[in-house]
């Protein structure tokens, strides 16, 4: 029996064409909230990197020695630090590192963690033994530990603290691959690709691993903030980016704490920055992962 | 006008230093200090920290010692030995020893011990540590003639030999224990000095007490002492601050002295004084462009030294404009005088425009890129590196810092990767031969990673080390210094570290010096309680 | 029962193999040494490099490498941990002050964050979408984006400013004098237990929110008897499974893991001294620390495995 819509409303509305991008995005920001809040702070970081030239009043390795210190004014927004650098402008520039150290760590390491995770799902058997006990391995090291392992073999500067932030991520994020990956594996139209002749490498790639995207995406935005507070701590221990450079973790260090007292606002604004950007990334990806995933929709 | 400035202050230490000598001691009280480092072992021929000195060199002596009433520590005064003379062709020191003086164990001190000591220092048997033995290499042999004197025979003659004798390294053992065992001090203790051990607990603490019978009379007037070892500043900040420690030995940091007085206010005595540390930037001649000095004269003139002395002394233990030689020590270049070597010309805009001129003459690029490798220490070598980069960018260099963690820095520095770096250099005495020893050419000096080779710098020092007349040696000194970071510019003097010790206003009797290995004795120390 | 627990067992052994094989060769990967550690410090200009390696033969490190893996091994098999390349001495005798001082403080950062995550845990859950739900998740998840090292930093500042006072900063152990001791260490319990409480906040509401879906919860919701219920053992228990789990692993966690934290509060524990004995070189030490925090892991994790199977049979025949 055919459904006869009973007025012409219902008829139009059946026709209506499929939702699109924006009715998406304003049913995520009416349903959560805290996501939408989340997804802001994001964005405003994101600008904020890509803008660093523009909006940032000084440059950001411009001395002043005649204002060492100073506290917050007209000139200097939010004071200056130890060398008389503006710190609103190192701020802004140290968003950049932040982004750059956080999102090169997480893709390396949600990326071959999920590599890893999927292929030791695909394989089974001893492979996964073998893969599985090497990743316990790297589990029973403190994440900071093994950075600081990286660390000391490769040494300090940007591109060996991304190294060194992905290699504790890739054992975590194989493991929650993996059991995702166990799932999409019993599917039927993975037998039937193994029927088809495909090779193994063409299998993982084009067909396992597109189902397990969810789960990736997750991990990747919970990385991400993990990343950018333990860039944040690796360069406060003095192990991480460098000076001059302006970055977050950086400018909580050495003067920032000796001088705590009589200029508070060195220590203040950076780890203000670190906590809202790492806030924002959390409430994202928890409500990106109520979004994608149904299954845990109950939380 | 600077260096009346510089003048008053160290007359104004020296002051402070001798009015507190003008009241009576007192006796009684137990000296608490912290300590920030734990000696590996007991052994002073073969350790080279403080974490030593501090807790154990009360226990013993040495032959002469350096004048504790001095604020440049540099006169040798008699301490085991109560005179000595020197030949007339200053080949041969006789050293004549007090009598009656006991070890801990109640037997007496003789010229057997000097002698066993001294051999032990510079001619150590297979497989025992001597670290400073390089710095006896004129000696040719150690005689006890009779138990209470001791004779020195050089090979050469040697302006530093005195002051070397008075090392506070060279603690004198017992000939008996070394004759049993060479390994015994390294784990134990049994010295003739002021204090005795009590106890040493290992991560906690040593106490020392009241040696009764020590050979001077009256003195110590502590009846004991406590070295805390603690590990982080802050933790031995709050110890000052909360008045549970009196002082500590090493030095504190601007910021940690202003808040221990915004604090305690005229319950702290500050005493303050260059140091006998610098940090320099060492110049790696076997990378292009660095092998044309016209790259490293620039590199030197780009720096302004005098502004970066204001501002950095705000907030890193850093001050004084210094030359080769520690600031107010007998040797060190007037400042007029160091007012003409490229880097300290009062100018810094003349002295910028000819740095640019320099690079462009040698070929170097605007923008030109290098790296610059500093050791990871945070206090003075990172506020220092972000200053030099400042500056050199101020005369369109573009560098990137390199930080290597402590451990492995000097192997990598060893092996001629680095362009530019930061080098140090730490005296435990002011002293010329110890301080200039470093910049001899590679082939002299292996540990100079400059990697260069000049006969005419090796050639001034070996001068001035044999002129035993103090003008003459101070005009080769200087010309040492011109050379050297002017003519040449093989190194770059970045500023003389600053000592900085706030202390409990009742500590008396103690003198601040530019070395924080000296006058660790505490048998002058007195408690105003 | 008895055959999963001899699994699981078995499944330990190479883990701690292959923990002790990494941090082996990890360690000799790095350069530098000990000996360079030490010698390059303040005095370091009349070293020589033979001298140095009178240093290396006394510690062992010119034999070759299979050999000191071997001796390290059978000393571990004998429990002998061996000395300290820095110090000199024992082992034992340089970890178990910081042991206790870190144990001490993990136990009380995990209570802290217990006693945070339950209660908000199952507020959250049972006042789901409301405002006090969205309250609760951004006061976790404030505490997961907080740096603990920064909220150390912002915790003294406010204690010295606001009320004149310094935390005491030379550890006494509880035995000794427990309120100095407590003093000293809760500030850092609260900032390193209230960022922990945020992921098992956010578990104790997941399972919570499981529970509450169950009929005969809802049931009885819709009867108004369902606060009874649900503190009953039978739905707590199911709920909890998952939440101690989490509570577990972290505090395994928290033993080396609080590198930072000991730092801003000046803690003479496990974290700093993993710092330092890396930074020195100290072979011995760093293996030695590793192998501690990583048989404390498995250990948890054993317990946390067995627990699960006792609880749920269905896992045993996995």
């Amino acid at each position: 029996m055919a459904v006869t819509p009973r007025t012409v409303e219902e008829l139009t509305r059946a026709e209506a064409p499929r939702p699109g991008w924006a009715s998406a995005v304003r049913d995520f920001v009416r349903q959560r909230p805290l996501g939408a809040i989340g997804a802001l702070i994001v964005v405003v970081m994101v600008v904020t990197a890509s803008t660093a030239g523009f909006l940032a009043p000084y440059d950001p390795l411009e001395t002043d020695y005649a204002a060492m210190l100073g506290a917050p004014d007209a000139r200097h927004w939010l004071g200056t630090d130890a060398f008389g650098r503006d710190v609103l402008s190192r701020l802004i520039y140290g968003s950049r590192t932040a982004l750059m150290v956080g999102l090169g760590a997480s893709l390396i390491g949600t990326v071959f963690g999920a590599v890893i995770g999927v292929s030791s799902a695909y394989f089974g058997g001893r492979v996964d033994l073998v893969v599985q006990r090497v990743m316990d391995v790297f589990f029973a090291f403190p994440v900071i530990i093994l950075a600081l392992a990286v660390v000391a073999i490769l040494g300090t500067g940007a591109q060996n603290v991304i190294l060194a932030i992905a290699v504790p991520m890739v054992p975590r994020c194989a493991r929650v691959v993996r059991s995702s990956a166990l799932a999409v594996r019993e599917m039927p139209y993975v037998d039937a690709a193994r029927a088809a002749g495909f090779g193994h490498r063409r299998i993982i790639l084009r067909h396992m691993l597109p189902n397990v995207m969810a789960p990736i995406l997750i991990m990747m935005t919970a990385f991400l903030g993990e990343a950018i507070l333990l860039e944040a701590s690796l360069s406060f221990l003095g192990l991480g980016v460098q000076e001059p450079i302006a970055a977050w973790g950086l400018m909580l260090r050495g003067a920032a704490v000796q001088f705590a007292e009589s200029a508070p606002w060195m220590a203040i604004f950076p780890g203000l920055a670190i906590s809202l950007g790492v806030f924002g990334f959390n409430l994202f990806g928890d409500s990106l992962r109520d979004a994608l995933d149904p299954r845990l929709r109950t939380q | 006008m600077k260096q009346l400035a510089r003048l008053l202050a160290l007359a104004a230490g020296a002051m402070l230093a001798l009015s507190t000598q003008a009241q009576s001691p007192k006796s009684g009280g137990e000296l608490i200090f912290p300590v920030p480092s734990e000696p590996p072992s007991y052994d002073g021929h073969r350790e080279e920290t403080f974490g030593l000195i501090h807790p154990v060199a009360p226990f013993y002596n040495t032959l002469l010692r350096v004048d504790p009433n001095d604020p440049a520590g540099t006169k040798p005064v008699p301490s085991l030995a109560e005179s000595w003379t020197a030949s007339p062709d200053g080949l041969t020191f006789t050293f004549k020893l007090r009598q009656g003086v006991k070890f801990h164990d109640g037997s007496e001190m003789t010229s057997r011990d000097v002698k066993a000591s001294y051999d032990k220092i510079i001619f150590p048997p297979a497989g025992v540590g001597s670290t400073r033995k390089g710095q006896y290499a004129l000696v040719a042999a150690v005689e006890a003639p009779d138990a209470y004197t001791v004779r020195f025979r050089l090979k050469g003659p040697s302006a530093s030999f005195l002051l070397s004798i008075a090392s506070p390294w060279n603690f004198i053992y017992k000939a008996d224990l070394l004759a049993k065992d060479m390994h015994w001090y390294e784990k134990n203790i049994m010295g003739t000095g002021p204090f005795t051990l009590v106890e040493h607990v290992k991560g906690s603490h040593v106490v020392g007490k009241k040696n009764p019978n020590y050979w001077d009379k009256g003195k110590p007037y502590l009846d004991g002492y406590r070295a805390i070892f603690m590990r982080d500043s802050g933790a031995q900040v709050a110890a000052v601050r909360g008045e549970r420690a009196h002082i500590q030995f090493r030095g504190f940091s601007p910021a940690e002295r202003d808040s221990i007085v915004s604090t305690l206010g005229n319950k702290i005595t500050v005493q303050e004084s260059p140091w006998d540390c610098v940090l320099m930037v060492g110049i790696n001649h076997t990378k292009k462009p660095f092998d044309d000095k016209r790259v490293r004269r620039a590199l030197t003139l780009a720096v302004d030294r005098h502004e970066g002395s204001k501002a950095l002394s705000k907030i890193a233990i850093v001050k004084a404009v210094a030359g080769v030689q520690v600031p107010g020590t007998s040797f060190a270049t007037p400042p007029e005088e160091l007012a003409k070597v490229a880097g300290y010309w009062p100018d810094i805009e003349k002295s910028r425009a000819e740095a640019r001129r320099l690079l462009k003459e040698a070929g170097v690029p605007e923008g030109f890129t290098f790296t610059f490798s500093n050791r990871g220490i945070p206090m003075p070598y990172e506020p220092l590196g972000v200053w030099l980069i400042d500056q050199w960018r101020k005369v369109g260099l573009n560098v990137n810092q390199q930080v290597i963690e402590a451990a492995s820095y000097f192997g990598t520095i060893r092996k001629g990767d680095a362009q530019v770096h930061m080098d140090f250099q730490c005296g435990y005495i002011v002293e010329p031969d110890l301080d200039l020893y470093k910049f001899l050419s590679t082939e002299r000096n292996p540990a100079n990673y400059g990697f260069y080779q000049d006969p005419v710098l090796d050639d001034l020092y070996d001068r001035q080390s044999r002129a035993t007349n103090v003008e003459e040696r101070k005009k080769l000194i200087q010309q040492f210094e011109k050379r050297l970071l002017d003519d040449e510019a093989h190194y770059l003097m970045t500023l003389q570290w600053h000592r900085i010790i706030p202390h409990s206003a009742k500590v008396k009797g103690w003198t601040i010096t530019p070395s924080h290995y000296l006058n660790n004795t505490l048998d002058n120390v007195w408690l105003d309680q | 029962m008895a055959r999963y627990i001899l699994k699981r067992l078995l499944a330990i052994i190479p883990t701690f193999l292959g923990v002790a094989v990494l941090i082996f060769l990890l360690l000799r990967v790095v350069p530098g040494d000990v000996v360079e550690a030490r010698y390059m410090g303040e005095g370091g200009q009349f070293q020589s490099q033979d001298q140095m390696q009178i240093e290396r033969k006394k510690l062992g490190l010119d034999q070759p490498l299979w050999k000191q893996f071997v001796d390290w091994m059978s000393g571990l098999a004998r429990l002998d941990f061996g000395l300290s390349m820095w110090t000199g001495a024992p082992i034992t005798e340089e970890i178990k002050l910081r042991f206790a001082l870190s144990l001490q403080l993990a136990l009380m950062a995990t209570a802290v964050a217990t006693l945070l995550a339950i209660p908000l845990g199952i507020l959250a859950a049972v006042k789901q979408d409301t405002w006090i739900d969205y309250a609760v998740r951004v006061f976790s998840i404030a505490g997961l984006a907080m740096p603990s090292f920064w909220l150390g930093i912002l915790l003294i500042l406010v204690l010295l400013v606001v009320f004149h006072w310094l935390p005491p900063m030379v550890f006494t152990p509880l035995w000794v004098d427990p309120w100095q001791n407590l003093q000293q260490l809760i500030w850092p319990a609260l900032a390193v237990g209230y960022r922990y409480s945020a992921v098992s906040t956010r578990m104790m509401r997941s399972a919570m929110l499981e529970v509450l879906r169950e009929d005969y919860i809802r049931t009885a919701r819709a009867k108004g008897l369902w606060l009874k219920l649900i503190l009953s053992r039978h739905a707590l228990k199911n709920a909890m499974l998952p939440v101690l789990t989490i509570i577990s692993l972290e505090f395994a966690f928290l033993l080396g893991g609080l590198v930072v934290t000991e730092q801003v509060f000046n803690l003479n524990g496990l974290g700093m001294l993993f710092v330092e004995s890396i930074a020195r070189r100290d072979y011995t030490l760093t293996q030695a620390l590793v192998m501690l925090v990583a048989t404390f892991f498995l250990v948890v994790n054993f317990a946390v495995d067995i627990a699960y199977a006792w609880l749920d049979p269905r896992i045993r025949y996995r």
